[in-house]
């Protein structure tokens, strides 16, 4: 493999684990707040049908991008009311939202399925004076998209919030002990449906991105392919650590991306389909490795995760 | 906010109330969207009822969509019972199919129609148990997490199916067919006997024993009652001296086993061929929703079944429809039924203390409680 193949393949991967690590440190904020949603995937299908029909009117990839945005939190909004104000199952809900989700997004974007978006509609890509000339590097990481570097952004303020300001304090520990939270004076419940709507916004986006960057037309099976429930499994993956997230959706873009690179280094004995299934073997091993021994111990799931509090019952 | 009193005891209106409030609810919602994107909802739903349950006919094809539906609803419940979530009744359903197309291709007519067709339930049921055996032994001896394992594998076996049909010369593949790729046909006396001129199939009945005899495994077993007491407290399960893992296990494996006979039925009673597209219509997720709105019972999971197995018969209806309304909307109904069945099964659990309501609620805070 010559130097440019490896660039290329790089960028594409770096360009593929994006939409994963957007919509993974949204489930990770909403999962340090004790709200398990697995309606990743639906929330990030409806972002990107949303956004596509927002910019085919609009003409503009940034409103599109907020309304598919909006969306994710639209529909993780249903889901805050139903786990948190009305104490449903987290894991029956999360899984509604991606029906509803799927046949929703189906069903609007039927008129214009297999449509591609004009030019004009598409994300620009933004070089990095400087840096873009670095040998390799430069190629694989500062000629990218904006989402891209506002990804690293959001992950760098997402840890920054997390470990190191009062509201990502109360947050963790609404996430780990809501009862104690609530002595505390903290209003459990209200921070729940912040971050779990702060989830949808990044589920949504990561669907938008998909939309405007990654795929040529909106096509329900093709758009977003599983990587929601990917995002999910790059949680637990990450120990609940942003910065793990965004280098655990580098690996896996890396996986996504393998196919098309080894097919160009004429790699064909390997069926396609079994190299798409790598991602997902992977994580179930990463997964099962992570359970062995103490690990599990220092791998910081919240503790409260996927419990409904309910005050007079503590 | 509102406030929520856990209920002491449940009046009867209630569970009935709850499943009609839910699809009310979903069909109005449904009706938005049906009006935004310009067609009248009236004609919509009275075209899907019609479609699915004004007819013998139609009802019969409802019945049909509704086999697989309580077979993955059941396989659902059972891993819901003690608290365990097989996500994966999806990818089960496929290895299944995979398996019992697989023998009945390999038995061709070398046994009679009814051996091959107890082969072909046997196999499906193996193939489904097969796909969750690593989740199962991974959950019961190292506690990992069974939801994503099991959501992860439907795409594994999503990517296998598709493989066999598309991507490769396997056993599976027609080797007639041409241009357009599709699975072998399984010999004609393996096909499931069928009622009548309708396309109702043995599968049916095989999904409606197995409901008798989950109910009776679930409330005349031991294993039935080892099984409450694990749902209850996994604590007290041990200490009652009651095998955790293998217990994990076998439950796990009973829940594959379910979903894999789903596949089973859609080879031998509708595609009678391995068919990726006549499988991968999400019968395993709609287990799921089948489970909730059962509340876990297993003789109310064939009257949700039936409903939603009219509701899906009804999209393909929508087809013959001069404006084309998207089959897509019955997949949407699904899940708007299923988050609103959700939402008011809070009336089930609790009494319901409105904002505007007098006397304070019982979780506001003291000085909310004050203020009111």
């Amino acid at each position: 493999m010559n130097e440019t193949v490896l660039a290329m393949t790089l960028a594409a991967a770096v360009a593929a684990g994006t939409p994963l690590a957007l919509a993974a440190i949204g489930e990770l904020i909403t999962e340090r707040a004790g709200i398990l949603n697995l309606g990743v995937e639906g929330m990030m299908l409806l972002g990107a049908v949303t956004t596509f029909l927002v910019s085919l009117a609009t003409g503009s990839p940034w409103i599109g991008m907020a309304a598919g945005a909006l969306a994710g939190a639209g529909l993780s909004a249903a889901h805050a009311f139903l786990t948190i104000t009305l104490r449903a199952n987290q894991i029956v809900s999360g899984l509604a939202l991606v029906i509803f989700g799927t046949g929703l997004s189906t069903f609007l974007g039927r008129p214009v399925e297999g449509m591609p978006l004009p030019r004009e509609s598409r994300l620009p890509r933004m070089n990095i004076q400087l840096l873009q000339d670095l040998p390799l590097l430069g190629r694989v990481l500062f000629q990218q998209d904006v989402v891209v570097y506002g990804t690293w952004v959001i992950a760098a303020l997402t840890a920054f919030y997390l470990f190191r300001t009062r509201p990502g304090l109360s947050l963790r520990a609404v996430g780990e002990s809501p009862a104690t939270a609530d002595v505390m004076g903290l209003r459990v419940n209200t921070i729940r449906y912040v971050h779990t709507l702060v989830g949808g916004l990044l589920g949504g986006g990561a669907g938008a991105y998909l939309m405007l960057a990654r795929v040529p037309a909106w096509s329900q099976a093709a758009t977003t392919n599983g990587i929601g429930f990917i995002a999910i499994a790059l949680v637990v993956f990450a120990s609940w650590r942003p910065w793990r997230a965004l280098l655990g959706a580098l690996i896996f873009g890396l996986a996504l991306r393998a196919n098309f690179a080894l097919q160009a280094a004429g790699v064909t004995f390997i069926p396609a389909e079994f190299l798409a299934m790598t991602p997902y073997l992977l994580t179930i091993l990463v997964l099962i490795a992570l359970s062995f021994s103490d690990l599990r111990r220092r791998a910081g799931a919240p503790e409260a995760l996927g419990v409904p509090y309910a005050r007079e019952e503590r | 906010m509102l406030g929520l009193e856990r209920r002491s005891d449940v009046p009867a209106w209630i569970y009935v109330a709850v499943p009609v409030i839910a699809v009310l609810l979903a069909l109005a919602v449904g009706a938005v969207f049906l009006v935004f994107t310009g067609h009248d909802p009236l004609t919509v739903y009275r075209v899907m009822i019609q479609a699915s349950f004004a007819s013998t006919f139609g009802f019969a094809d409802t019945l049909v969509s509704a086999t697989p539906l309580i077979l993955t609803g059941l396989a659902a419940l059972v891993s819901f019972r003690v608290k365990l979530w097989n996500i994966g009744a999806e990818g089960q359903l496929y290895i299944g199919a995979v398996c019992a197309s697989g023998i009945a291709l390999l038995i061709g007519e070398s046994l009679p129609g009814w051996a091959n067709i107890l082969m072909m339930l046997a196999a499906g049921a193996f193939g489904g148990m097969l796909f969750i055996l690593i989740p199962a032994i991974a959950r019961a001896w190292l506690r990992t997490n069974e939801i994503i394992t099991t959501l992860l594998l439907n795409s594994v076996a999503l990517l296998f199916i598709n493989w066999l049909i598309f991507g490769s010369r396997s056993f599976w593949r027609d080797p007639a067919a041409g241009q357009f790729p599709q699975g072998l046909r399984i010999p004609d006396e393996a096909y499931f006997p069928r009622w009548g001129a309708t396309r109702v199939h043995l599968g049916l009945v095989i999904a409606l024993l197995a409901v008798v005899a989950i109910w009776f495994v679930l409330n005349r077993t031991r294993f039935g009652f080892r099984m409450k007491i694990l749902g209850d407290s996994e604590s007290a399960a041990r200490y009652a001296g009651v095998p955790v893992r293998l217990m994990v296990v076998a439950v796990l494996l009973l829940s594959g086993a379910l979903a894999g006979l789903a596949g089973a039925a859609d080879v031998g009673g509708f595609s009678r061929r391995l068919d990726p597209n006549s499988l991968a219509i999400g019968m395993g997720y709609a287990g799921i929703i089948v489970a909730a709105l059962s509340r876990l019972n297993p003789g109310s999971v064939i009257l949700v079944a039936i409903m939603l197995g009219g509701v899906r018969n009804a999209g393909t209806a929508l087809q013959s429809l001069p404006e084309r309304v998207p089959m897509e909307i019955a997949v949407m109904l699904e899940g708007a039924i299923l988050l609103f069945a959700l939402g008011s099964e809070v009336l089930v659990r609790y009494r319901i203390h409105w904002p505007w309501s007098k006397g304070p609620a019982l979780d506001a805070s003291p000085e909310e409680a004050e203020a009111t």
